[in-house]
Order: C-alpha cells, then sequence, then structure tokens
C-alpha cells in the first residue's frame, strides 16, 4: 500500500468510527448507548406528540436514554433521508408519519427508497374525522352527502396541505360518495382551522378540530378509524356508515435505516408492544386524540405494502401533483 | 364580561401564579429565555426550538407558565442584540434595528435599551390586563377576517415598508420586489409547484427567516465593520449615559401608547399580524413626526413605538392561540405544540375545564414582565460594556452565535450555508446603498399575499371583486393606496426639481 | 454618456440582472387563468417590477449626480464567508470543539488587526462557553469530538 492510500484509508477509519466489525455481540447487548430518534419535523408538531411519549417510555424500558432529534424539511423528506443514510447500528432510528414514506415517494422524487427501511413498531394513529361548520346546517355523514349532492361546488374542506394525509381524506370521500368539495390547502392545520370556524371553508378532518366540536361551533360527521372515538361513542367511523377501506389512515411508525439488523428490529418491537399494554403511553397518547395499532414487523410490512398502494392509486385517481 | 367576573378570574389566576413552584418556573423561563435569547443569532424562535423539549417534563402549568416565560424573556433579549449589534433574532424586531443600533452607534445604547425595555413592560402589562378582560369577543373580532382581507392587509403592510425606507424610494421599491421573489423560494402552496429550488431539497420549505435575516443583517454588518474602523468606533467612543434623559421620556411616552394599541391590535390576527404591528408603529411615528427625515439616523421614538408595539403584539397573540387553538407566528404553534405534549388540545374548552391553567398563565405573563424589568434594567449597563469588547473579538463570537443559532432551528447543518451566501449578498446591498429592512418586510409578506389571494379566489370561485366588496379590505386597499401617493408624489415632484436643475 | 452616480447604476444593473435571472427560471412556470393565477404570475410579474425598477434607477444614474461605487472590503467579506461555510461542512463531521477552532481561526484571519496571542485564549473561551452553554446547557445534538473519538 503506498503512503496516501494508507493515509486515506486512516483518514476514512477515523471519520466512519471503528465500528465495522463485532456486528453479532453489538446486536445482541443492543442499547449499549443512548439511541437516537429523529423526528422529520420540527418540534411542537404532530409528530412531536406522538414520538415523544414513546421516546420516553422507550428510555425507561431499556434503560438507555432515547433522545428525540427534530429535524424538519422539504416535508419530512430531509429528516428522513438523514436516517436512512446513517448507520444501521440501530442507534439512529427514525418516528414518522407514513407520509414520508407511503405518500411522498409517489409525488416526489425522494432521496431514499422507502421500502428499504426496517420496520420497528407502530406508535400510534390519530383518531379523527370530517366535521362541518355548525352554520352550515347538516348535522350527520348523511345529511353532509345530502346536502353537497343538493348543492354541488358550495362546500369548501380546507386540508394541511397538498397531499397530506388529509387531503388524500378528501379525494377519498369525494371518490367514495360521488360528491363534489372544493379543497382548499393550507399550510397546516392551525392555518386551516383560522377558516374554518368563521365558515370560510366549511368542513375540515383535522385532530385540533375536537375541541371546536365539543364547545358545539363544529359537527363531527364521521370518524376516520377502525374503531370509534371514545370522547364520541356515537360518532359512527367510515366503515359502518358503508365506505369500508376509506379510512386514510395518519399512522406513525418507528423505522430502522436500511440495513438494520432484524434481531434489533425485533428486539424494539417486542418492546413495544409490551409497551402499548400500559396504561401510561395509551393515556398519554389519548390525551392527543391518537390510539396505538399494536403490530408486529411481519404485519407491519404487509400493512406498509398496502398503504402505499392506496396512497399510490387514490394520488393517481384524483391526479394530485407535487414536482 | 362582568367586572367581578373579571376579578373572580384574575383572583383565581393569581391563586395559581403565586404559588411558590409556578413563580420560579416562570423567573426560570424569563432568565432562561434572556440569556439565550440575548445571544446574537438565537432569538425566540430558535430559543423555544432549543428549550421545547425542557419544559415536556414539567407539569402542565408549570411548563406553560415557563414556556411563556421563554418567549416574552426571548423577545427581551432579542430587542437587546438587534439594538447592540443590529442582528434581529426575529421579523418584529427588525424595525428596532433601524434606529435602535444607530442609537448605540452614537454611544446612546443604554437608553434605547432602557426605552426599549420600559417600553415593552409598559405594552406587556396593559396587553396582559386587555387578554384578562377581553380575549373572547377580540377574538370574534379577528375572526371577522376572511382572506380577502388578509390579502388587502398584507398590501398595506408592504406600502408600509417602503414609507419606512429611509433613503431611494426606488432602491426601497426594488428590495420589496427583491424579498418578496426570495419569499417564494419552495413550494407552492396551492399547486405543489416548486419554485426557485434547483433541485435543492432543503430549499422546497422555502428560504428561512432567521439565516436570511442573520446574514443580511448581522454578518454584513460584521463585514462592513471589520474594515472599517471608523464605523465601529462610534459605537464604543462614549457610552456613559446608560439612563434615558428626562427628554427622552417625554419623546417616548407618545409613542409607547401608540404602539402599545396598534401591536395589541395587529396582534390578534394570525398570520402575519404581530410583524405588521412593529412594521406599523414605527411608519406611524415616522408620518406624524416633525421631522420624518431624521428616522434612521438614531430616533428614539423609532425604538419606543416599534419595541411597545411588538411585545404588545407577542402578548395578544396569545389570544387566538388560547381561545381557538391557533398560533399566529411560529413561536405560538411551538407553544401549541407544548401544550398538547401534556395532553391539552388548544380550544375554548381550555378556558372553561381549566381555567386555572388559563388564568394563571394570563396572570403569570405580567409576573415575567415585572422579573423581565427588574432584571434587564439592572443588566443594561452589562450589555452596553459587551460592547467594549474590541470587535475583532467580538466579530468572531457573533458570527459564532449565528452560525449555531441558525442551526439549532432544524439541527441542520446545511442551513448555515445560507447565512454564508445571505452575508454577501447583504454587502452587496450595503456596498450599493439598499436597506434590508424593505426587503425583509417582502420576504415576510408577499408569499402570504400571494396565498391569501389566491385562496380568495378560489374561495370566491374566482369573483375578482371580493376584494373590494368587503368593506375591511376596501378599507385597507384605500388606506394603501393614499400611503402610496403620499409617499410617490413628493419624490416625483422632488426628483423632477432635481432633474431640472441640471 | 456618462454615468454619474455609479452607485444607483450597479443597483439598476444588479436589479435587471436578478428579474432577468429570474424570468428566465420561471418562464416555463405555468401562468393558470385570470380566474385562478397559478404557479408563475407573481414571479413573472416581480421580474418585471425588478427589471423595471433596475431600468429607472440605471437610466437615473445618467443623469443625476451621486456617489460613486468603492471600498470593497475584499479580505473580511471573503474569510467571513468561508468561515460560515466552513462551520456548516465541519460541525457534523468533526464536531462542535474542532468545527469552531476551523472556523474562529478562519474568521480571525479576515482582519488584520487580530493579535494572536490573545485571539488564542479567546478561543479557549469561546470553546468552552459553546460547549457548555450547546451541548450541556441546551443539550444540542452535535457531538463534541469526532466520532470514533466521543459518541456525541
Amino acid at each position: 500500500m503506498r503512503r496516501r492510500e494508507f493515509l486515506a484509508m486512516a483518514g476514512a477509519t477515523a471519520v466512519t468510527g471503528f465500528s465495522i466489525p463485532r456486528v453479532s455481540a453489538q446486536v445482541a447487548n443492543w442499547p449499549e448507548r443512548p439511541v437516537k430518534l429523529i423526528i422529520p419535523y420540527a418540534p411542537g408538531g404532530g409528530s412531536d406528540l406522538i414520538g415523544r411519549p414513546w421516546a420516553e417510555a422507550l428510555s425507561q424500558a431499556f434503560g438507555q436514554q432515547f433522545v428525540v432529534e427534530n429535524r424538519g424539511g422539504a416535508g419530512g423528506m430531509i429528516g428522513t433521508e438523514a436516517v436512512a443514510k446513517a448507520q444501521p447500528d440501530g442507534y439512529t432510528l427514525l418516528a414518522t408519519p407514513g407520509a414520508t414514506l407511503t405518500v411522498l415517494p409517489h409525488l416526489r422524487k425522494a432521496p431514499y427508497d422507502a421500502s428499504k427501511f426496517v420496520p420497528c413498531g407502530r406508535t400510534g394513529d390519530f383518531v379523527t374525522g370530517f366535521s362541518i361548520n355548525a352554520q352550515v346546517g347538516p348535522k350527520t355523514f348523511a345529511e353532509m352527502v345530502d346536502y353537497a349532492k343538493k348543492n354541488p361546488g358550495k362546500l369548501s374542506y380546507g386540508s394541511a396541505g397538498l397531499a397530506t394525509a388529509t387531503h388524500l381524506r378528501l379525494e377519498m370521500l369525494k371518490y367514495r360518495a360521488g360528491i363534489d368539495i372544493l379543497h382548499v390547502p393550507y399550510r397546516g392545520s392551525a392555518d386551516a382551522l383560522n377558516d374554518l370556524l368563521p365558515n370560510n371553508v366549511q368542513m375540515m378532518n383535522e385532530i385540533n378540530n375536537i375541541p371546536h366540536v365539543k364547545a358545539g361551533k363544529l359537527h363531527l360527521l364521521n370518524i376516520n378509524n377502525s374503531t370509534r372515538h371514545w370522547d364520541f361513542p356515537d360518532i359512527p367511523t367510515l366503515t359502518e356508515l358503508g365506505h369500508p377501506d376509506s379510512d386514510v389512515p395518519i399512522w406513525y411508525s418507528i423505522q430502522g435505516p436500511p440495513g438494520l439488523p432484524q434481531e434489533i428490529a425485533e428486539k424494539l418491537n417486542a418492546k413495544m408492544l409490551e409497551l402499548s399494554k400500559t396504561e401510561g403511553i395509551q393515556k398519554s397518547l389519548r390525551g392527543v386524540s391518537a390510539a396505538l395499532q399494536p403490530m408486529t414487523t411481519k404485519e407491519m410490512v404487509a400493512f406498509f405494502d398496502a398503504d402505499s398502494k392506496n396512497n399510490a392509486a387514490l394520488i393517481k385517481a384524483a391526479s394530485i401533483k407535487l414536482e | 364580561m362582568a367586572l367581578d367576573g373579571l376579578f373572580a378570574n384574575l383572583a383565581l389566576g393569581l391563586s395559581v401564579a403565586a404559588t411558590m413552584q409556578n413563580l420560579l418556573w416562570c423567573l426560570a423561563g424569563a432568565v432562561i429565555g434572556t440569556a439565550v435569547g440575548v445571544l446574537p443569532g438565537v432569538g425566540p424562535v430558535a430559543t423555544m426550538a432549543l428549550l421545547l423539549p425542557v419544559t415536556y417534563v414539567l407539569p402542565a402549568d408549570g411548563a406553560l407558565i415557563m414556556l411563556a416565560g421563554i418567549y416574552y424573556g426571548a423577545q427581551y433579549g432579542g430587542s437587546t442584540t438587534a439594538i447592540l449589534v443590529n442582528l434581529p433574532g426575529e421579523s418584529s424586531s427588525v424595525v428596532t434595528t433601524l434606529d435602535g443600533y444607530q442609537m448605540a452607534r452614537q454611544g446612546r445604547a443604554g437608553p434605547a435599551l432602557a426605552i426599549a425595555a420600559i417600553g415593552s413592560f409598559f405594552a406587556g402589562c396593559v396587553a396582559t390586563v386587555v387578554i384578562a378582560a377581553a380575549a373572547p369577543p377580540l377574538t370574534r373580532l379577528a375572526q371577522q377576517f376572511a382572506p380577502a382581507d388578509y390579502f388587502s392587509l398584507m398590501v398595506l403592510g408592504l406600502v408600509f415598508s417602503i414609507v419606512l425606507a429611509r433613503g431611494s424610494i426606488i432602491k426601497a421599491f426594488g428590495m420589496v420586489f427583491l424579498g418578496m421573489l426570495l419569499g417564494l423560494v419552495g413550494t407552492d402552496v396551492n399547486t405543489g409547484n416548486l419554485r426557485f429550488t434547483f433541485g435543492i431539497s432543503d430549499l422546497f420549505d422555502g428560504l428561512g427567516f432567521v439565516p436570511l435575516a442573520m446574514g443580511i443583517f448581522g454578518i454584513a454588518e460584521i463585514i462592513a465593520n471589520l474594515t472599517n474602523p471608523e464605523r465601529r468606533d462610534l459605537v464604543s467612543s462614549k457610552v456613559e449615559n446608560l439612563w434615558p434623559s428626562r427628554e427622552d421620556f417625554r419623546r417616548s411616552r407618545g409613542p409607547i401608547l401608540r404602539g402599545t394599541v396598534l401591536g395589541g391590535l395587529l396582534g390578534l390576527l394570525p398570520g402575519g399580524g404581530a410583524v405588521l404591528g412593529s412594521f406599523s408603529a414605527y411608519t406611524l411615528e415616522k408620518k406624524i413626526s416633525k421631522t420624518p427625515e431624521k428616522f434612521g439616523t438614531g430616533m428614539i421614538e423609532g425604538v419606543a413605538g416599534p419595541e411597545a408595539a411588538n411585545n404588545a403584539a407577542a402578548q395578544t397573540s396569545f389570544i387566538p392561540m388560547l381561545t381557538l387553538g391557533i398560533p399566529s407566528n411560529a413561536v405560538m404553534a411551538m407553544m401549541i405544540g407544548g401544550m398538547m405534549i401534556h395532553g391539552i388540545i388548544p380550544g375554548p374548552q381550555v378556558m372553561e375545564q381549566r381555567p386555572g391553567l388559563f388564568w394563571g398563565m394570563i396572570v403569570s405573563m405580567w409576573f415575567g414582565n415585572l422579573m423581565l424589568i427588574i432584571l434587564n434594567l439592572p443588566m443594561i449597563g452589562l450589555w452596553v460594556r459587551l460592547l467594549l469588547v474590541p470587535y475583532r473579538l467580538l466579530a468572531i463570537a457573533v458570527l459564532f452565535f449565528c452560525c449555531i443559532g441558525v442551526y439549532s432551528l432544524n439541527n441542520s447543518a446545511n442551513e448555515v450555508l445560507f447565512i454564508g451566501a445571505f452575508g454577501l449578498l447583504g454587502y452587496l446591498l450595503m456596498k450599493l446603498d439598499c436597506e434590508p429592512a424593505p426587503l425583509l418586510l417582502g420576504f415576510l409578506l408577499g408569499p402570504m399575499m400571494e396565498v391569501y389571494m389566491r385562496r380568495a379566489m378560489l374561495l370566491s370561485r374566482g369573483d375578482p371583486w371580493v376584494f373590494v366588496q368587503r368593506p375591511l379590505s376596501l378599507t385597507f386597499l384605500v388606506l394603501a393606496g393614499i400611503l402610496v401617493l403620499l409617499v410617490v408624489l413628493p419624490f416625483i415632484r422632488k426628483s423632477r426639481e432635481t432633474a431640472f436643475q441640471e | 454618456m456618462q454615468i454619474r452616480n455609479g452607485q444607483d447604476f450597479a443597483t439598476g444593473l444588479f436589479f435587471i440582472a436578478i428579474g432577468l435571472g429570474a424570468y428566465w427560471i420561471a418562464a416555463d412556470y405555468p401562468m393558470g387563468t385570470a380566474m385562478r393565477p397559478d404557479t408563475g404570475v407573481l414571479p413573472k410579474a416581480l421580474a418585471w417590477l425588478l427589471v423595471g425598477t433596475g431600468l429607472i434607477l440605471a437610466g437615473k444614474s445618467l443623469f443625476i449626480d451621486g456617489p460613486r461605487l468603492t471600498g470593497w472590503a475584499w479580505r473580511p467579506a471573503i474569510m467571513i464567508t468561508i468561515a460560515a461555510v466552513a462551520f456548516a461542512l465541519l460541525v457534523d463531521r468533526l464536531g462542535l470543539v474542532l468545527t469552531m477552532l476551523v472556523s474562529m481561526t478562519l474568521a480571525a484571519l479576515g482582519t488584520p488587526e487580530t493579535r494572536w496571542r490573545e485571539y488564542g485564549l479567546f478561543a479557549i473561551f469561546m470553546v468552552a462557553l459553546g460547549v457548555a452553554v450547546f451541548i450541556y446547557g441546551l443539550g444540542m445534538p452535535i457531538r463534541v469530538l469526532p466520532q470514533g473519538l466521543s459518541w456525541r
């Protein structure tokens, strides 16, 4: 080896760390040091609400810190890309909504291959449904569909942005119920709520509507989830209303970078399934209107594929485009 | 609301806020907020981004009280760096740099800081009472705004930005256009198309305000000062009088009152309202002043008005957040995140279901403001003495804080690259004698204006008359038109005269 | 014809250049209809407005006297920019301590006034402050030293 090559090698080893061999021992003892949990959005957002309680619960359960790191940007793609390129040693994981993995790649050239991520566990789904401003009139799902059919194009719907899960929910509703509702994209759900309350737009589908449903300003029409909402036992799910497979779930999960040893994923998954049964995590999630949907890693792979396919079909049918 | 009801509520709030623990959290928030916010390059947004997770471990009321403390603490701190080193940590302290930094360069940093603190304190106290007394009706008032009205308000705001320019009006127009163009970088909200991103994914969400402001104001100032000893010797030449003179107080009284009212009202509006507060306060003071040409050269009115306005707006921006769960700026969005992590979904029911939390937080704001002024007035001497650090070292420190402040927003090193680029741009603009403030306002308001315009058109199903049919919208547009005429007419006349003199 | 106001003339050219550049990039952005303006409308409108503003400024500078463009500070401009860029490129790889040292030294090279002994002490102070405040005080996820030497 010539001297320059040797120096380059030495440099490379110094930069990448001395972590290339010794894999099996590391896997067995994982986690031996703090684990970085990257959330690909700014602090205070929905991913934080679900990711932070999990980080705390996992830290306690494993006796090692799970440190949350918010890395926002490009609709979640920057943080997701960072994990995709991280060492698959189990010390950098992604806590993400489905959007970055099963929605964005169908719309934009993503700098990562979503199917290569290693699922570790589902962390929860936001539970909410379509709501309509009380000034409009309709109080139930059927009445709303009826109203929309009689007044085509009169209702407007505020989403958190183009191609967000709540936008897809509207497209699904329009398609399944055969009605015409104007889609108005906003910068985030709070921005949309600001136009929903004075009835500038009439409908939304976000968790920030729930307090206003309770205050009587909005009517909750249905629940986009497999089960009803614990605070609204009388509001039916979409499936119960005769529209199965139309929920477009807003689901969150922890994913490992491509190449993460399956043993680590299973170890984490087992602990997460265990934690899912505890009151602590259930309560934190209920507080933000989220529910647990525990799954094994195998189930997650199937779920992931189905969700990705559904979204791709929906995006195509509604001809949603991002550049 | 009946007055006795108000007192009952305030008493309840007092009982929550005045517990030893909560007073401590309030103090901790205010102190940490100021300490971090005063680092050049780290404004309220960065401070909150850094400290939000810290509050997750506290009980709900303590967490909220501390978060609020961090926010207004950081705002106090941010004004300090705006005045001392020309670094606006957030949008609303951009105007403070205009006259505040000039005062500092004339050795009057002490009075500028003192007036900023006193103005903020007064505005904070008034706004706290306003929140307590009239939050629900004010919320309803703010809800009268439809997208068309917001559009027209943004137009008015852009006109403000031209009025506040000191030098050439043509250049100010150019800077607003340039700022708007920079604001368009990123994903078009309505269609998802990318604009001016060159395929760089860090640009998909647009350019950040903080890197832009840090670069254009801070880095450019460092570059200019490093080569030009005269320029900066002003700063450290004489700093003996720390306290405002009686004359200063007399001149500041009116601006503080007017700023409080303007800022308090505009702070209610989600989306740019708080920013407009300080800009319009400045514009107002400049317009009614007998010596408008002196603005931008170190007029204390130009510090007092906007600082009062920005603090009043900061406080009243809590109103839509608390009553409706609608954040009016990035910081409030983080507050909402902080509330939700404690299982509180902000909305109308918070006031009814958790009155102790709600009123406790409001009362704590007053305590926090009081603590801040007690803490900060004696600190002024220390801050001013910082200017005596040799500039060759101060410059390096400021540069480092800018870099790490920008990094902390998203834990992203790439955004730090932007401050380098914007620093060069800022230096170029300085050499061309173009003021950066209109550029920043264009950057903030331009994209919002576009979004509201298209949203209004979408909701009116393509009817452009919506902008003149709505009384609010029409009023703003007419005001904007009058202001443009007031600004442009004398300018045209003057340049004609000079042209003829040739 | 003579340029009487170099500063305004340069500003005019700057605005025109940016305007034309923006127009060129935005040329294929869709315009939509009058009722539903699309992505391209505002960028193109702003591009023209900038060009117009630039033309007025440049034109005016031919008739009305004004200051010339002088006194470029190349050394600090280049070194400060490089210092910021170095920070951006190195911080994730080398950790905070080395990055600070490199970046601050580059900045110090930007002015002839730097006294190196004083700077040395100052650099040590700043590194200590930076690590204490940002890593331990605020818990920012930046490593202190390069990977391999420590995990953080």
